[in-house]
């Protein structure tokens, strides 16, 4: 970049960093901060950011080990957090992959075939996702309880349930995938067709591998969306054994006791698998997969 | 290789408007012929190739491709290869797995499939090439990857749906010659969808000219015939104008005088025209139409025997081997093809002879009267 330009750029320059540095400090401190209460000794949630006397008890109690108080009484670890931590992957792992494979496959009807209503579904799709999910809180409970009569491991209190409710958010995926197959020319498959390939195997060797960054960018998003959900999930789990870790974070929080200090390290944890899936998903987040297949 | 047939083929995108794109087609295309489908845009020539290829279904007629009933044959099994326009070529697979695609699917074995890519490469030249993507392709280079992936499939029929219109123009020429030796060498059928007369004239065995459907016409194809027999005895003043560069000049005029091997038509200045047509098929008095081509046009002095056509000139471009001369007549715009030393300048008044076995004459709805003129050659 050779390009001319002013005097004042470089003062321009600074204040931008300055303005970025600020906003992330602003965006960090939060984070610093219940990292910080993590390791403070008790369970106060004011305190200095770097604890004076620090202490690994919360981290102990939160992956599961007993602590030897000094008058020699022992702490058993109050919840199975890492069984949590173990749901919560299970369950937005499972979900998020659903999700991928339901919402391809609409868009792709969507995107590529001809048929009646494609437009008032499209949009009322849209429109009904724009409820918030907990207004139908209590429709989705009896649902639930219904299905368990007659489904035990769709309903009440099991996993199963939890993520055909998660299923059903798929609304905005669907136009995000269906957008970009749009983008794709469609004599791509035109060409498989000719070449003797089914409608199946042109969208599964054409289609599908040309669509990997958005099937990345559904899939992360997924994937967040279901691990930090709590309102869905605190109604359809009850168990403490089922929870899931953005639901179960909060048991440590009750108004006789507020635990910040193994909250803390509860939701420190929590971040973590998000931040392997989008470490692991980013090696497909790549650009420019359909370049030079149209056109000169 | 085989020869197809359309009959009455109908297209119809919505049967609700009623609307024809395309309407009683008859075509037959014998083994291994060339056939260009030419018209300009929205004459339906790109639809009717999707359909041959399978791509777009047949709201009725009927189409067979070497003999077989193909009207409800999907794509695949058709045996027909296509070139698209946008060449079509898998971003994500290289020129190898591009050719190889197909054959992979039909469950060959890799050593026949390495054969058949390893002899398209070496026809098209694309042996250097095999490993790259397609994105570090030039065009002319995908051009020749997407032809051959039609080449490994061996097809009976091969599908071109204007398969120069993205390159430059020095490259379209060079590609032109080469698809002229690919057919020579391969002996295909071949149907090729241009809006290009030049490359229609240069390519094809046999031109089907199309034009965009009215809507009380009987078909939108307007004839098929080998070039020189378009060029020479269009069926009508369509054709006429489509075929031939520049276009065909056309003056309103006034049938004079009828007879076996010629007839005599008035232009609006009052000048009297000799045709070599037989335009018994007329009464004198009648509305017709007068054609001429450009390059048909003579010089008048020395003094000659043509009837002869003045004009107001508008416009003169030198190229350097010829010169255009572009005038008005009586209000029709009207070209001249002239020798390069050829002097005028605007606002002149310009007079060319007109030869009377160059002329062309259309009766009032626009179909030709039969030419007599004996040099004409098909």
């Amino acid at each position: 970049m050779a390009m001319v330009q002013p005097k004042s750029v470089k003062y321009r320059v600074w204040t931008t960093h300055l303005f970025m540095w600020g906003f992330l400090a602003l965006i960090m401190f939060p984070v610093m901060m219940v990292i910080a209460i993590s390791f403070r000794t008790g369970n106060f949630a004011v305190g200095e950011i770097i604890p004076s006397h620090p202490t690994l008890d919360h981290w102990k109690l939160a992956l599961g080990l007993s602590i030897t108080n000094p008058d020699g009484s022992i702490t058993p670890p109050p919840f199975p957090v890492l069984l949590w931590l173990w749901n919560s992957i299970k369950i937005a792992g499972i979900t998020a992959l659903m999700i991928v494979t339901l919402s391809t496959t609409s868009a792709y009807a969507f995107a590529r075939l001809r048929f009646r209503g494609k437009d008032p579904i499209l949009q009322g799709m849209l429109i009904f996702q724009m409820f918030p999910a907990v207004l139908a809180l209590v429709a989705i409970y009896a649902l639930f309880n219904k299905i368990g009569d007659y489904i035990p491991w769709l309903g009440l209190n099991t996993h199963g349930g939890l993520i055909l409710a998660y299923m059903g958010g798929i609304a905005l995926h669907v136009w995000t995938i269906k957008g970009y197959f749009q983008t794709i020319d469609p004599s791509l498959e035109e060409a498989a067709s000719i070449d003797g390939a089914t409608p199946w195997q042109a969208f599964r060797l054409i289609l599908l591998p040309l669509s990997v960054p958005i099937l990345a960018v559904v899939f992360i998003l997924a994937f967040i969306s279901t691990i930090t959900e709590v309102p869905v999930a605190s109604i359809l789990l009850q168990d403490v054994h089922s929870l899931t870790l953005a639901v179960g974070a909060q048991q440590y929080l009750y108004p006789q006791n507020y635990l910040w200090g193994d909250f803390a390290a509860a939701a420190v944890l929590s971040g973590l698998p998000i931040t392997v899936v989008f470490l692991l998903a980013q090696h497909w987040l790549v650009g420019g997969l359909t370049a030079g297949g149209v056109k000169g | 290789m085989a020869e197809v047939t359309l009959k009455n083929i109908r297209k119809n995108y919505d049967p609700a408007v009623n609307k024809d794109i395309l309407r009683n087609i008859n075509l037959s295309i014998s083994e291994g012929e060339f056939v260009v489908f030419v018209g300009p845009s929205g004459c339906g020539k790109s639809t009717l190739l999707r359909m041959i290829a399978g791509l777009e279904d047949i709201t009725s007629g009927e189409l067979t491709i070497g003999g077989r009933y193909m009207n409800d044959v999907p794509p695949a099994v058709r045996n027909v290869g296509m070139v698209f326009q946008s060449y079509a070529l898998y971003p994500h697979l290289t020129v190898y797995e591009n050719m190889a695609f197909g054959l992979k699917l039909k469950k060959m074995n890799k050593k026949n499939i390495h054969q058949r890519v390893m002899h398209a490469a070496d026809i098209l030249g694309l042996e250097l090439l095999l490993d790259r993507k397609p994105k570090a392709l030039s065009g002319g280079q995908r051009q020749r990857v997407a032809i051959g992936r039609c080449v490994v499939q061996q097809p009976k029929v091969f599908l071109f749906d204007e398969p120069l219109s993205n390159l430059d123009a020095a490259l379209r020429v060079k590609m032109r010659i080469e698809i002229t030796k690919w057919h020579k060498k391969l002996q295909t059928t071949i149907i090729y969808v241009t809006h290009d007369q030049v490359e229609a004239m240069t390519l094809a065995d046999k031109i089907a000219v199309l034009s965009p459907l009215k809507a009380d016409a009987e078909s939108n194809l307007e004839q098929f015939g080998s070039p020189l027999d378009l060029y020479h005895n269009p069926d009508n003043k369509f054709v006429a104008g489509f075929i031939g560069s520049p276009k065909m000049n056309f003056l309103k005029v006034e049938l004079a005088k009828v007879g076996e091997q010629e007839c005599v038509v008035r232009l609006s200045s009052g000048e009297a025209v000799r045709a070599q047509v037989d335009a018994r098929r007329g009464t004198v008095g009648d509305e017709v139409e007068l054609g001429i081509r450009p390059e048909h046009l003579v010089p008048l002095d020395p003094p000659y025997a043509h009837s002869k056509v003045s004009g107001v000139v508008q416009v003169a471009e030198h190229l350097g081997a010829e010169s255009f001369v572009y005038m008005d007549v009586g209000g029709h715009d009207f070209t001249v093809k002239a020798s390069s030393d050829i002097d005028v300048a605007t606002g002149e008044t310009f007079s060319v002879g007109i030869p009377a076995e160059a002329c062309y004459l259309f009766d009032a709805k626009g179909y030709a009267f039969p030419r007599t003129a004996k040099y004409i050659r098909t």
